[in-house]
Order: C-alpha cells, then structure tokens, then sequence
C-alpha cells in the first residue's frame, strides 16, 4: 500500500528550477533509494518533502492526505522526518538532550524514556556519551545520533539524506546494517538519497535515478543495477553530463 | 565602608532593572537576530501602566502586574504585526525597532504629557544594620528580579520548551524538523522578553521618577550587559548584570557617582576590543539559509 506519493512536483529556489515533474512513491515498511549525480535534485526532493522546501508545483499525498507545502514542523507531526544532509546535531547540547529533541511532538513521557534506552541499546556509543556535548562526536557517531533522533520521533516515513557522506568504510557498513533494521525494529519506511549507490543499491528494494532534476528511470533494483544508462549516467560517471 | 555597602546596594537595585531589559534583549537577539532597541520604551510603558493604575488607587502590587501584562500583550501585537516580517532580514527589524521609539514615547507624550512621573514609594521601610541603611524598596527589586531571572533560567534550561527554544537558537531548520514551531517560539520569547521590560518598568518607577525618554538610557545601558555577557547567552547577560552594580556602586561609594555611565560603557569598549563574543560568548544570531 503506498504511504508517501510525489506526483509532478516541481521546485526551485529563485529563479533557478531544481526538480521538474519529479513523481514517485514509497510503500509501507519499504526502502527505496534516489540515486543520482552531484546537484541532480535529489536533496531538494527530500527537503521539499519535509517541509523546508515548499513546491513550485505539483501533488505529495501522505497517508491518503494532501501534505504539498505543509511546514517541516506538521510535517514530522504527521510522521515524515527527515535526517538532514551533514547530519546538524545541536553541537551545544549533550546527546540525550538531542534524542529527546528528536521525541518533541510526542508526549508520552514513559514512552519517550523507553525509547531513549531502545536507541542507546541499538547504538551502544550513544549510551557511552549521553552526557557529552553533540559536538564533539565524530562524524559516524553524529551520524548514528542524528538517526536515532529521526527515530525518536517514532516516524512512519524516514528520510535519509547522504547518510554515508565522509564516513568510512567500515562505517558505512554499520549504517548499512542499520538501514536495512529500521523497518523491522521501527516500522518506518525509509526514501534513500545517497551518492554512495553500493550502499544504496544493497539495502534498498526499488529504486528511482535521478538526473537533471528529472527522474530517469525507476525500477526494481535488480533491473537498475543492470541498466547500462545508468552505468554510464551515475556509477561510472563518465558521460556524466549534469 | 557603611557607605560603600549602601551604595553597592543601590547599584544592584538600579542594575536589577537593566538587567531584566538585557535579558529580554539577548533572548530576542539569540532567537531571531533581530536587536530591539525599542526595548527601552517598552520598560518606560511598564513604567507608565503602573503609574496610571497607583494613580487610579490601585495597590502596587496589582499596578505592577498590570504593567507586565500591558506590555507583554504590546509584544505579542508587535511581534504578529511588525517583527515576524523582518525574520528573514534582522537587520531591517533593528531598523523598526528604532522608528517604535520614537512612535512609543510620542503616543506616551500625547496621552500623559512629556512631564515627570512618579508614585509614592511601595515600601517605606528602611532597616538600620549596624550603620547601614537598607531601604526594603530596593531589597524588594533585587528579590524580584533575582526570583524572575532564576524561574526564566531554569524554565530554559530544564525544561521541554526550554530544550525546543535553544535548539532553535542553535539552528532554527533542523529545530522545526524535530516538530518543534519555531515561529510560535519566536512570538514566546517575544512575548517573555516584554513582560521582564514590563516588571523593570513597575520596579524602576518604584524607586525613581521616571520620564517618556527614560527608556533610551535604560536600553543602551541593557544593550551594554547584554553585550559585556555576549549576546544570546542568559548566563552572561546576567553575571554582567551583576558586574554592572557593583561597579556603579564601588564608584558611588568612592565619591565618583557622576562617572557611573562611563564606567558601564568603558568596560563595555573593553570587553570588546578583547572578547569580541563577550565575555561569556554570546551567539550570532540565528544562522540564514
């Protein structure tokens, strides 16, 4: 049953249109990816679907209602959060203060404590630095932070944007057995931007490719992993004309 | 030394009162960037609220509440009204807050006339402590705003909204994806920031005679805190607060009164020129997309 659809949406800042007529969808417990080059469209598609960006154009339903141009605010009320790009903890406030942020439209105070210990049993290093400042985590640790606080909002729909930016390997690795648990472990589906398309062509079931704000070809990830205008357009890059 | 206590006492009373407008300033400032120099006036309308309900026969303590409200509703109205359209550009809410002076004090002027006011003093009572003479008027206004600033402290420190406000102020995007409203944050702070001007109007005409221009030094004084502490940062604007009294009361004591000013405003020059963010570290501002 289709949860989250996009359909036509348009978008720009200023004068410059970033999406055209993008449209898609995403499933219950589903994870499907947006791949794509540098500066396709993809972060301002998640950003438009959260909130901060209100569209140009064009239809987003969610859970059957119409949600285009609804602030990020209402947005993760309903229950569509977005894990932004780089991450932004609040640098200045100790973890636990960040994963309770992450719970503000909730108020179920058992619940929100509960949770605060599922998310430092799932990402132990969270536990380990409650009480230290967001800021000074290193960059995989303020990557599992800034999930765990997308999460504690109890979404229905997460949105990952570049969850693997500047992290390594073996971080990536981490994220990716993340990924692939939420949905068992927190119901939420997830809608994947990441530039890093073996992480996102191993953990996501479908998948949309994007290129000049337009979406391209979408599919089954096994097909795209298989299509060679994709080869050429996104993983080899070299006719790469965006 | 009897006298230099006496006089540290009367510093903290008077700096009690700038501090309340100083953390209205550097709470406003820390949210939305805008600095509100009207700030001052909307202590001289607390001021001028509580004057017309003592003179009404209104008890102090009621004719005080009443200023608060008066001019924490003033916030709110001018914050939907004016300040929201200038989030994007603080700048330009700086530039408003500078015509709302002088729309202030002249509706003030049209009203009451551009004379002194005063009310009879709330409390009389002054205590004799071995040589010292301790006029409970000004224990009140140092209880007072040492009651108000501890609640606003620990409001912003420990609880749910406190959390939501400085998460705000640290990045107001990521703040509204967590669900947070910022907006409505904004026109709270807004709001709690005239409502500490409105108190220091009440305290302020408890202890002097006040007039429609009071405001204007009273702010730039605030201004001077909030700037000595770092704007944005509660803490400083407090401690520089305290700071601020003992000086002005340390230089009153020794026979300097007449420099008092030049002492809030040198140090303020000094704390510049070697901590540029304060001396606590202050913010700057909200960051624009």
């Amino acid at each position: 049953m289709t949860l989250l659809s996009v359909s036509n949406v348009t978008t720009g800042y200023g004068p410059t249109i970033v999406n055209r007529d993008a449209s898609l969808t995403l499933g219950e417990n589903e994870i499907v990816t947006i791949l794509g080059p540098n500066g396709a469209g993809k972060s301002t598609l998640l950003r438009t679907i959260a909130g901060l960006v209100k569209p140009r154009s064009g239809q987003i339903t969610f859970a059957g209602e119409t949600v285009a141009g609804q602030p990020p605010d209402v947005m993760a009320k309903r229950g569509v959060v977005l894990v932004p790009e780089g991450r932004r903890i609040f640098a200045d406030m100790t973890v636990e203060e960040n994963l309770r942020l992450g719970a503000y439209t909730r108020r179920d105070a058992d619940g929100i404590n509960a949770d605060v210990r599922t998310m430092e049993a799932f990402f132990p290093i969270l536990a380990a630095k409650r009480n230290d400042k967001g800021g000074s985590l290193s960059g995989g640790q303020q990557q599992m932070l800034a999930i765990a606080r997308g999460l504690m909002a109890r979404p229905k729909v997460l949105l990952l944007d570049e969850p693997s930016l500047g992290l390594s390997p073996l971080l990536v690795k981490e994220i990716k057995a993340i990924i692939l648990d939420i949905g068992e472990r927190f119901g939420a589906s997830v809608l994947l931007v990441e530039q890093n398309a073996g992480l996102a062509l191993s953990v996501a079931a479908r998948g949309y490719l994007m290129q000049n704000g337009r979406i391209a070809i979408s599919g089954p990830i096994a097909e795209l992993r298989d299509m060679s205008l994709m080869r050429e357009l996104y993983l080899g890059g070299i006719k790469e004309t965006a | 030394m009897d006298i230099l206590l006496q006089q540290i006492l009367n510093g903290l009373s008077i700096a009690s009162v700038i501090t309340l407008i100083a953390v209205g300033v550097t709470l406003i400032f820390g949210l939305t960037g805008i600095i509100n120099f009207a700030h001052g006036e909307f202590l001289m309308v607390g001021s001028i609220v509580t004057w017309l309900a003592v003179s009404n026969g209104l008890p102090f303590p009621v004719a005080l509440i009443l200023g608060v409200l008066a001019v924490a509703l003033m916030g709110f109205v001018l914050e939907r009204a004016i300040f929201r359209f200038t989030l994007e550009r603080p700048t330009n809410g700086f530039i408003v807050s500078l015509g709302l002076i002088v729309v202030l004090q002249h509706i003030v002027i049209l009203f009451w006339n551009a004379n002194q006011k005063s009310i009879p003093r709330p409390l009389t009572t002054v205590w004799e402590v071995g040589g010292v003479r301790i006029a409970s008027v000004r224990v009140m206004v140092i209880l007072m705003t040492i009651a108000v600033v501890a609640m606003t402290y620990v409001m912003i420190t420990r609880s749910r909204y406190g959390r939501a406000l400085r998460a705000s102020v640290e990045d107001r995007d990521t703040a509204a994806l967590m669900g947070i409203p910022v907006r409505r944050y904004i026109t709270g702070v807004f709001v709690l920031g005239s409502a500490l001007a409105g108190l220091g109007g009440g305290l302020l005409i408890a202890l002097f005679p006040i007039t429609p221009f009071t405001g204007g030094t009273m702010v730039m004084k605030g201004f001077a805190v909030a700037l000595i502490g770092g704007l944005g940062n509660l803490t400083g604007a407090v401690a520089a607060g305290l700071i601020l009294g003992i000086v002005e009361g340390f230089s009153a004591g020794y026979g300097f009164s007449e420099w008092t000013d030049a002492y809030s405003f040198g140090l303020m020059i000094l704390v510049l020129l070697f901590r540029p963010h304060g001396l606590f570290g202050g913010t700057s501002g909200p960051k624009m997309a």
